[in-house]
């Protein structure tokens, strides 16, 4: 992407001002999506995003410089750039670098947006004419077929010089279901660190009659009552109550500044017995899977809370310094324009010691959460909110009618505690997590768990 | 490469590959950003960006491909799979380069010039002081932030249309953190532009301390008053129903509502483009139709949706130029521009006294998940105050508002004088006073 030697003159012009240490990342991304609404291919979308971020530290201090201009004019005025906000000092440095290997643990076999377009037109028909011939009440269907090609470098004074490539696939299938001037949705949107190989696994159809299902469901069922309740949360996306409640405020981006109601707890029991928790990024062809992270150390997997008990942070290099602990392999960013930050990977309660028919045998009265959407996180107070996408009420040990509108709402610290059973059936779902270094893709997985009392938000 | 260069060669390229009609959007922006933490600048990032879009019609489609990366190779290829992407598209949308509007409104271009780093560093750390200063109980985490950004728009066509902008954005945020016997919490505020951050210290930290002690509230029917940055947050995470493309596909509720009654008498919301105030003011929209202010809903009734060449065309309509890019990388997307409810009569505490009872809500969060545009329905975490007999009676946290977005826009009883417009996104700006909405259902304890 930009010879060596540009880099080096980069980093020591980076570093000439007296910060202590310098990297130059870069990247070249081509981001490929094929869009269709009404049965019609309505939008391609076909971007390339090329540029070069430059950061220098002078202990937690960080100057962040960015240029899309990838001349070797254009890379040593932005290195200069930051040199100059760092600060007033003149001194020449050198450094060399040395190229070193990234072993690829996500190979790909068949590129998502090379393939031939009609081949990836078929996948995406296949998908959205299921969802649209299931049902009659099926008003709209909107899908996306996305690759994403992502061409990165990193350098730094150090001497590091590593090149990646991560690419992903995926496909989003929104169904509407309508009735008496009123809509419902549903969707389903895997995705993989993979080529269209993931289609061997994922068969378009039942993406599509996936999503039909579940907006079906919903128009057929009453508001969600409001209140306190217990709540079971099936596995997949039901992860996202992790990554929401607990995940956020394990980042360096917040420990490391005291801004997480996680602090200063490594090595107490934070959880109930019953839960460990892993951020691994290491998984073959996982969404959230990276060979290496975005300032070039390779992801690992990291244990963050072992029977209960706090065992990591997830770092970056800052966080590291800020925290005198060790980087884990988490420093993420959305692309160049980005300053890095610790960020999750692929996140998930592991499986636990409960027969998933006794957690629901074991609700007298409360909400079955079959699929959770989205939610948010302040980390400073724990305080968190998701969706939920599918749900129904539990009474007497069995599943009962369906439920819409339903959101949790709770605070981190204390839902680990509630959470009392933990079942057999580990899976993740994917999601894009916002936060301030971008967004990126990320896993979230748990198997089902229960949750003995939370505030269900609805009418 | 500048921008003559750039499309001189992309000209060239087009014309080659047998292409009539096609358009070239190029937006570059320079940006400066400080950050503080514990009495230092902690970080600071300057930034300069360029990038190009070209779409063109082929075989009656639109076809659009965009880069960053001005090299010959990329961005001949830019023009060949601009061209492949239009063999697609199968939308039956009439692919339009438009030929320009009579008149355009005149946007004064913006003339101020980019702070000095040394000024951005100044102001920010002295903010950061003011909140330090403001309170003992103001603690580590807290952090203020100044920011200006520069940019530019070029658009120009095969009919010879060719327009520019140029756009100046710049302001100040305060974040406190307070601590009182372990209790944590923080407050946000933001100021738009360089001279008018003197409040915002006190504004944070007040807004900080009045959260500490809140209580939680039982489930049940409570009078709720959203306040101006709530529900303008509201009125962004539900934008996309006002899209007449989205109206068209069944994917809005608003769908053949246009001249019917879709929201309470008190209630005129005002899409308006020409507004300098929020620094992103433009007279021409992403395919280069003029701009105008419009009323969207002009008490409580649904004037227009917001429509683009090609579903203005479908529709049988005018475009209201709205099909806007907020930069080279977005393709032409129906979205508002200073997008507002119009501010009524009444001040704040006397919108609170009219309301008596109930609760005041001044934090909603997770709006991108827990509200559904297709449907409507929002479910949404809140904090904010109660009221008791028209005055604010302490911090109540922990609950949840559910509603419908078009039952809660019929229902409005009241909207208070003072519109508070949010910060920009692309050429985005939502605003909104405070608003009564009535008995709403709450999840509390």
């Amino acid at each position: 992407m930009i010879k060596q030697q540009i880099l080096e003159e980069a980093l020591a012009v980076a570093m000439s001002t007296g910060g202590d240490f310098a990297e130059v990342y870069a990247e070249n991304t081509k981001n490929n999506s094929i869009q269709l609404v009404d049965g019609k291919i309505d939008k391609i979308v076909d971007n390339t995003y090329s540029g070069v971020g430059i950061r220098v530290f002078l202990g937690t201090k960080t100057v962040y410089a960015t240029t899309t201009d990838m001349t070797r004019e254009g890379i040593v005025a932005c290195a200069k750039n930051a040199a100059d906000i760092m600060g007033e000092l003149k001194r020449t440095v050198n450094v060399i670098l040395t190229p070193m290997g990234v072993k690829n643990n996500h190979p790909v076999l068949i590129d998502p947006i090379t393939a031939d377009v009609r081949n990836r037109i078929a996948i995406l028909k296949d998908a959205c004419f299921a969802a649209k011939e299931y049902d009659e009440k099926i008003s709209q269907v909107q899908g996306t077929l996305l690759g994403v090609d992502h061409a990165i470098l990193v350098a730094n004074s150090e001497g590091l010089f590593k090149q990646d490539r991560h690419v992903r696939t995926r496909i989003v299938v929104n169904s509407v279901a309508s009735a008496a001037g009123e809509n419902q949705s549903g969707g389903c949107s895997p995705g993989r660190g993979m080529g269209l190989e993931m289609f061997d696994k994922f068969n378009p159809r039942e993406i599509g009659i996936h999503a039909s299902k579940q907006a079906l469901v919903n128009l057929g069922a009453g508001y969600c009552p409001a209140g306190q309740m217990t709540v079971a949360i099936e596995n997949g996306f039901g992860g996202v109550i992790f990554h929401e409640a607990c995940g956020h405020s394990l980042e360096a981006t917040q420990v490391g500044v005291g801004m997480s109601e996680m602090c200063g707890k490594l090595g107490q029991i934070i959880a109930n017995p019953k839960v460990t928790a892993i951020d691994d990024g290491t998984i073959a062809g996982a969404w959230g899977s990276v060979n290496i992270d975005d300032e070039g150390n390779p992801t690992q997997r990291n244990v963050l809370i072992e029977n209960g008990v706090l065992k990591s942070y997830m770092i970056d290099r800052l966080g590291s310094r800020r925290m005198g602990m060790a980087m884990t392999g988490n420093s993420r960013r959305q692309g160049y324009s980005y300053e890095p930050t610790s960020r999750m990977t692929n996140t998930f309660i592991d499986n636990g010691p409960d027969k998933n028919e006794d957690i629901i045998a074991s609700i007298e009265y409360g909400l079955y959460a079959k699929e959770m959407g989205g939610g948010s996180v302040n980390p400073l107070t724990g305080a968190f909110n998701f969706a939920v996408r599918e749900g129904y009420i539990v009474r007497n040990g069995k599943i009962c009618e369906a439920v819409r509108g339903a959101s949790l709402i709770g605070t981190g610290s204390q839902i680990l505690k509630d959470i009392d059973m933990v079942g057999q059936n580990l899976d993740c779902g994917q999601g894009m997590c916002g936060s301030s270094s971008g967004s990126i893709p990320t896993d979230v997985g748990q198997p089902l768990i229960r949750v003995k009392k939370i505030t269900v938000g609805g009418r | 490469m500048n921008f003559e260069k750039l499309r001189e060669l992309l000209e060239t390229e087009a014309k080659s590959e047998g292409l009539e009609h096609y358009e070239i959007y190029y937006t570059s922006s320079e940006g400066l950003n400080a950050e503080t933490l514990e009495h230092e600048i902690s970080s600071f990032s300057s930034g300069v960006s360029a990038g190009v879009s070209f779409r063109c019609v082929w075989k009656g489609s639109m076809g659009n491909a965009a880069t960053e990366l001005f090299e010959e190779n990329e961005l001949r290829s830019l023009v060949r799979r601009a061209k492949a992407n239009a063999e697609v598209i199968e939308n039956g949308e009439q692919a339009i380069i438009f030929g320009g509007s009579e008149k355009y409104a005149t946007v004064a271009e913006s003339v101020a010039q980019m702070p000095q780093v040394s000024d951005i560093k100044k102001l920010a750390l002295s903010i950061e002081e003011q909140i330090y200063g403001e309170s003992e109980l103001v603690t580590e985490g807290t952090q203020s932030g100044v920011f200006a950004e520069s940019s530019r728009v070029e658009l120009a066509n095969s009919k010879g249309l060719r327009l520019s902008n140029k756009l100046f954005v710049a302001g100040a945020y305060a974040q406190a953190v307070v601590n009182r016997e372990g209790e944590a919490q923080e407050a946000f505020d933001f100021a738009m532009g360089l001279d008018e951050t003197d409040a915002l210290a006190s504004k944070s930290v007040s807004d900080a301390i009045a959260k500490l002690g809140a209580s939680e509230i039982p489930s049940g029917k409570y009078n709720i008053i959203l306040d101006g940055k709530q529900m303008r947050a509201m009125l962004s995470a539900f934008s996309g129903v006002f899209s007449g493309k989205n109206a068209m596909l069944g994917l809005s509720l608003l769908s053949g509502k246009e001249g019917e009654r879709v929201a309470a008498d008190c209630v005129t919301l005002v899409d308006d483009p020409l507004k300098t105030e929020n620094g992103v003011a433009t007279a021409f929209d992403g395919e280069g139709v003029a701009t105008y202010k419009k009323n969207v809903i002009e008490n409580g009734t649904l004037k227009t949706l917001l429509y683009d060449l090609a579903y203005a065309q479908k529709a049988g309509k005018e475009s209201t130029a709205n099909g806007q890019r907020a930069s080279y990388a977005q393709q032409v997307n129906i979205a508002p521009f200073s997008f507002y409810i119009k501010g009524g009569e009444l001040s704040d505490s006397e919108l609170l006294a009219k309301m008596g009872d109930g609760i005041y809500v001044t934090e909603l969060k997770g709006l991108h998940a827990g509200a559904n545009s297709v449907t409507g329905d929002f479910s949404i975490e809140s904090a904010g105050f109660a009221v008791k007999g028209g005055k604010l009676a302490g911090a109540v946290k922990g609950f949840t508002v559910a509603g419908n977005f078009f039952r809660m826009l019929e229902q409005i009883q009241a909207v208070a004088k003072d519109v508070k417009f949010g910060m920009p996104s692309g050429f985005t700006v939502y605003g909104s006073p405070d608003v009564l909405l009535g008995e709403m259902s709450v999840a509390g304890k």
